[in-house]
C-alpha cells in the first residue's frame, strides 16, 4: 500500500508552509458509472497538519478518504504518497459488530501485527489499558473510537484518516476523543478528518478543505467565510441553512 | 470399556466426528463473525449436487462433491467480491439450484436413494477407515490453514477494508476460507448430513459468544461445545436408537439454548 512514487512539482496550495510533504494528491477525479464523484481535486497533505474535510452528503468526501487509502482506483489522476504508514478510522459501527466477540486487546493488536506490547503501548497512549480485555461492543461510542485509534497507533501511523468518527457520541466523549487527536498532531501526528461538525472543525484544525465534487475552499480555519462557502458546499441538498453547524438530513 | 467403544464403526464414527468437530467451528468462527454463516447451508446443497452426479456416474460420490462443492464456492466468493449479485441472493440461489440439481441426479441414479439419503441426513455409521483418514488429512490442511493467517482471517473477518489498507490479502484469503469450508462441508456430508451441517458450523459458535470476551475464546469453546454435541449425540444415538446427524444437532441447539440461559 504504502507506496513511494517520486513527488512532482504540483500547484502549492493556499496554506503552504515548510513542512515535510507526505501526499500529494493531483487532478484526482473519481466516476462512479455516468456520475462525477470527484473532479479534479488537487492538494497536497504536509506532515503534522491537522485537516478537518467538510461537505454535505454525496459530496465525495468518503470517495476522497478511499481513494488516498487506496480502497478504490481513481478513474484519473494521481495519489503520490511518501513513505508514511496511514491509520484508518472508519464510521462508528462500520466493524467489529458482528455475531462474534472480540476483545479490545485483540482488535488493538489487528494493527500491531500481532504483537501485545505494541498494542498495549497503543492502548495506554489513548487512555484506554483498563478496557483489553472488555468485549469491543461493550464499550460506549466514544471508548469505542479511542480504541479505533490505538489500533492505528499500533501500526505506528503517522498519518490518521478519520471518517465522521464523532458521529452518535455523545457531547462529553467528543470533547475527549477530539482532546485526543489534538494531543496526538501535538505529537507530531497527521490528521485528515472527516465531520459534518463544522463548528468544532473550525476550532480543531489547521486547515480545511471544503468539498463538493471539486474543492471549495482550501485554507486555514480563520479564513473560512461560513456564509459564503456553505450554502455551495450543500446545495446540492436544497437545505436552508440557518446556522453553519447544523447538519442537514439528506 | 464401554458398549459404544466394542464397535468399530462407532469407534471410526467418534474419530471423524471428533475431526469434524475441532475443525468445522474454527472456520465457522470466522464466518459467522463477517455474517457468512449461510455459505455451509449452500455449499451443502452444491455437494448434494456433486453427490447425485457421482451416484449416476458411478464414482465415489464424495470423490465427486469436492471438486463441484469446491468450484461452487469460488464462484459464490466470486459473486460476492464482484458485487454482481448480492450475497445472500448469491447464497439462495445456490442453495435451491445445488439441491435442484442433486434430486433429479439422484432420481436419474436408480436404486441409490437410499444412499442419497444417507448424505441428506448423515449416515456416520457407516464411516470407512478411509473415510477417516481423508477427513484426518482435510482437518489438517484446514488447521494449519488457519493457523499461518490466523490474524489476516481475524483481520477480515472484523474489518475488510482496514485489512486492505494493512496489505493483508484480502481476496485471496476469502478464496481460501471458501474453499475450505467447501472442503469441509463435503467430508461432513456423513457425520450430520447436507441438511444440518450448518447447524455444527453455527450453533458452537453462537453457544460460545454468549460465554467468552474474545474471539480466540469463542473459537476454543466453540470447539469444546462441538465435541460435547458430536459425542453427545452419537452417544444418544447409538443407545436410543436413533439418526446420528439429528441427534448431534439437537445436542448442539440443547447447548446453545443452555449457554443463552447462562449468559441471561
Amino acid at each position: 500500500m504504502s507506496n513511494t512514487k517520486t513527488l512532482k512539482t504540483s500547484a502549492v496550495p493556499l496554506h503552504a508552509n515548510n513542512k515535510a510533504l507526505l501526499i500529494d494528491i493531483d487532478e484526482l477525479c473519481v466516476r462512479y458509472g455516468n456520475e462525477l464523484v470527484l473532479d479534479a481535486v488537487t492538494f497536497c497533505i504536509h506532515r503534522g497538519e491537522f485537516i478537518g474535510l467538510i461537505g454535505s452528503n454525496g459530496a465525495g468526501k468518503t470517495t476522497l478518504l478511499k481513494t488516498v487509502l487506496g480502497l478504490l482506483k481513481p478513474t484519473s489522476g494521481t495519489i503520490s504518497r511518501q513513505q508514511a504508514t496511514i491509520g484508518y478510522v472508519p464510521q462508528r459501527g462500520a466493524s467489529y459488530s458482528g455475531a462474534v466477540p472480540i476483545s479490545v486487546l485483540e482488535v488493538v493488536k489487528l494493527g500491531a501485527n500481532g504483537a501485545t506490547g505494541a498494542a498495549k503501548a497503543a492502548l495506554a497512549r489513548a487512555g484506554m489499558e483498563q478496557y483489553a480485555h472488555k468485549r469491543f461492543t461493550e464499550l460506549s461510542g466514544g471508548q469505542q473510537q479511542r480504541v479505533s485509534i490505538a489500533k492505528a497507533l499500533a501500526g505506528n501511523a503517522d498519518v490518521l484518516i478519520l471518517d465522521e468518527p464523532a458521529t452518535g457520541i455523545d457531547e462529553r466523549s467528543q470533547v475527549e476523543f477530539y482532546n485526543l487527536l489534538q494531543s496526538l498532531q501535538a505529537q507530531g501526528v497527521t490528521i485528515i478528518m472527516v465531520s459534518h461538525e463544522v463548528d468544532t472543525v473550525l476550532k480543531l484544525v489547521t486547515r480545511v478543505i471544503c468539498l463538493n465534487r471539486s474543492i471549495l475552499y482550501d485554507g486555514p480555519p480563520e479564513h473560512f467565510e461560513a456564509d459564503k462557502y456553505l450554502p455551495k458546499a450543500f446545495a446540492r441538498q436544497h437545505v436552508q441553512l440557518h446556522h453553519h453547524h447544523e447538519e442537514p438530513h439528506a | 470399556m464401554p458398549e459404544i467403544l466394542q464397535y468399530s464403526f462407532m469407534v471410526r464414527a467418534i474419530v471423524a466426528g471428533l475431526l469434524v468437530a475441532i475443525t468445522v467451528p474454527v472456520l465457522g468462527s470466522f464466518l459467522v463473525a463477517r455474517r457468512y454463516s449461510l455459505i455451509s447451508d449452500s455449499l451443502a446443497h452444491v455437494s448434494l449436487a456433486g453427490v447425485g452426479a457421482g451416484l449416476l456416474l458411478g464414482f465415489s460420490p464424495v470423490i465427486v462433491a469436492v471438486p463441484v462443492t469446491v468450484v461452487g464456492a469460488l464462484v459464490l466468493e466470486w459473486l460476492r467480491q464482484s458485487r454482481r449479485i448480492s450475497g445472500e441472493i448469491s447464497l439462495a440461489i445456490l442453495m435451491s439450484s445445488g439441491l435442484a440439481v442433486a434430486v433429479v441426479l439422484a432420481n436419474l441414479a436408480r436404486g441409490a436413494s437410499t444412499d442419497f439419503s444417507g448424505y441428506l441426513f448423515g449416515s456416520i455409521a457407516t464411516t470407512s477407515t478411509g473415510d477417516v483418514l481423508v477427513i484426518a488429512s482435510t482437518a489438517a490442511v484446514v488447521l494449519a490453514a488457519v493457523v499461518l493467517n490466523y490474524r489476516s482471517l481475524l483481520h477480515i473477518a472484523f474489518d475488510e477494508d482496514s485489512a486492505r489498507i494493512a496489505g493483508r490479502r484480502v481476496t485471496l484469503l476469502n478464496y481460501l476460507l471458501t474453499g475450505l469450508t467447501a472442503a469441509m462441508v463435503v467430508l461432513s456430508l456423513r457425520i450430520v448430513g447436507g441438511l444440518l451441517i450448518s447447524a455444527l458450523l453455527v450453533m458452537p459458535v453462537v453457544a460460545a459468544s454468549q460465554l467468552a470476551t474474545s474471539f480466540a475464546r469463542t473459537m476454543v469453546l466453540a470447539v469444546v461445545f462441538a465435541i460435547v454435541a458430536v459425542v453427545g449425540g452419537l452417544v444418544i444415538a447409538f443407545y436410543a436408537g436413533v439418526a446420528a446427524g439429528g441427534a448431534i444437532v439437537l445436542s448442539a441447539l440443547a447447548l446453545l439454548i443452555a449457554a443463552m440461559i447462562w449468559k441471561r
